[in-house]
């Protein structure tokens, strides 16, 4: 098929990806004091892995289409052990009175929020500027 | 015979330019998209095409001209910023985009413009 916004492929699949990384990180907000997740222990805080679909891969005779596409390659869980904190009055607590909270850290999910969101506007600059290019390229010849 | 009207070397000149554009605005595309993706290493245009398109342009040569092909490759001297191996700087990338939009725009209305100018050579308006 004809293709006039050409490797717009790629941008819609980094939109998608941080679109995800989006929605994880409200989650890890909304769940910042979950002490019961599914499997209940306290939320541990999620991560998504990015990966290129074809790394670098035929980039000296790249034409569209053999670029590397971004991709949500899994979900994973921050490992860092929970954090303790000292509350005797939760049902939760242990016979110290601490109560294992989310490794969720709000500064860190902020800073990443943030991140995410400029790395999602610059897609759609792209967007933008792929499309602004290609109406002067079909303007060509008109005068 | 009507080949030789659009075998003009600024034409081609301009021709190649655009291709070479629009194969970098891919690369940049591909770039942006891949902001966050660890190891990734940015992609440009070969820095080889602007020297030979330069080269030719200043012979004037036709031949040499119209076998010109742009191409991409990893950009080498692009240094990491982060550990994560990433070479790609947001800012810079968006730079180096509206100046490939700003490039496109002179060299589509250069195209159009010698365009309009064979056509007032033929119609006389």
């Amino acid at each position: 098929m004809i293709q006039i916004l050409t490797g717009i492929q790629n941008t819609s699949a980094a939109l998608d990806a941080e679109r995800t990384r989006l929605d994880v990180i409200s989650q890890n907000i909304a769940n910042a004091h979950t002490t019961h997740d599914v499997d209940g222990k306290p939320y541990q805080r999620r991560v998504v892995v990015f990966e290129t679909a074809l790394q670098n891969a035929m980039t000296s005779d790249a034409t569209s289409g053999n670029l590397p596409a971004i991709q949500v390659a899994k979900i994973g869980r921050d490992t860092r052990p929970p954090l303790q904190v000292y509350d005797p009055g939760n049902s939760e607590a242990d016979a110290k009175g601490m109560v294992s909270m989310p490794n969720v850290n709000m500064h860190e999910e902020m800073a990443d929020l943030i991140s995410a969101s400029r790395t999602f506007e610059a897609n759609l600059a792209v967007v933008k500027n792929a499309r602004s290019m290609a109406m002067q390229t079909l303007s060509i010849g008109k005068h | 015979m009507i080949e030789a009207l659009f075998n003009q070397p600024n034409y081609l000149a301009a021709k190649k330019t655009l291709d070479a554009v629009a194969l970098r605005q891919e690369a940049i595309n591909n770039n942006l998209a891949n902001l966050e993706t660890p190891g990734y290493k940015r992609v440009d245009l070969a820095p080889n095409f602007e020297q030979e398109l330069e080269k030719a342009s200043a012979s004037n040569d036709v031949q040499q001209l119209s076998s010109l092909t742009p191409t991409l490759a990893v950009d080498t001297t692009a240094k990491a910023s982060s550990k994560d191996g990433n070479t790609v700087h947001l800012e810079q990338e968006l730079m180096h985009m509206n100046q490939n939009a700003m490039t496109h725009s002179l060299e589509t209305e250069l195209v159009s413009n010698m365009l309009a100018k064979m056509r007032l050579a033929i119609t006389g308006k």
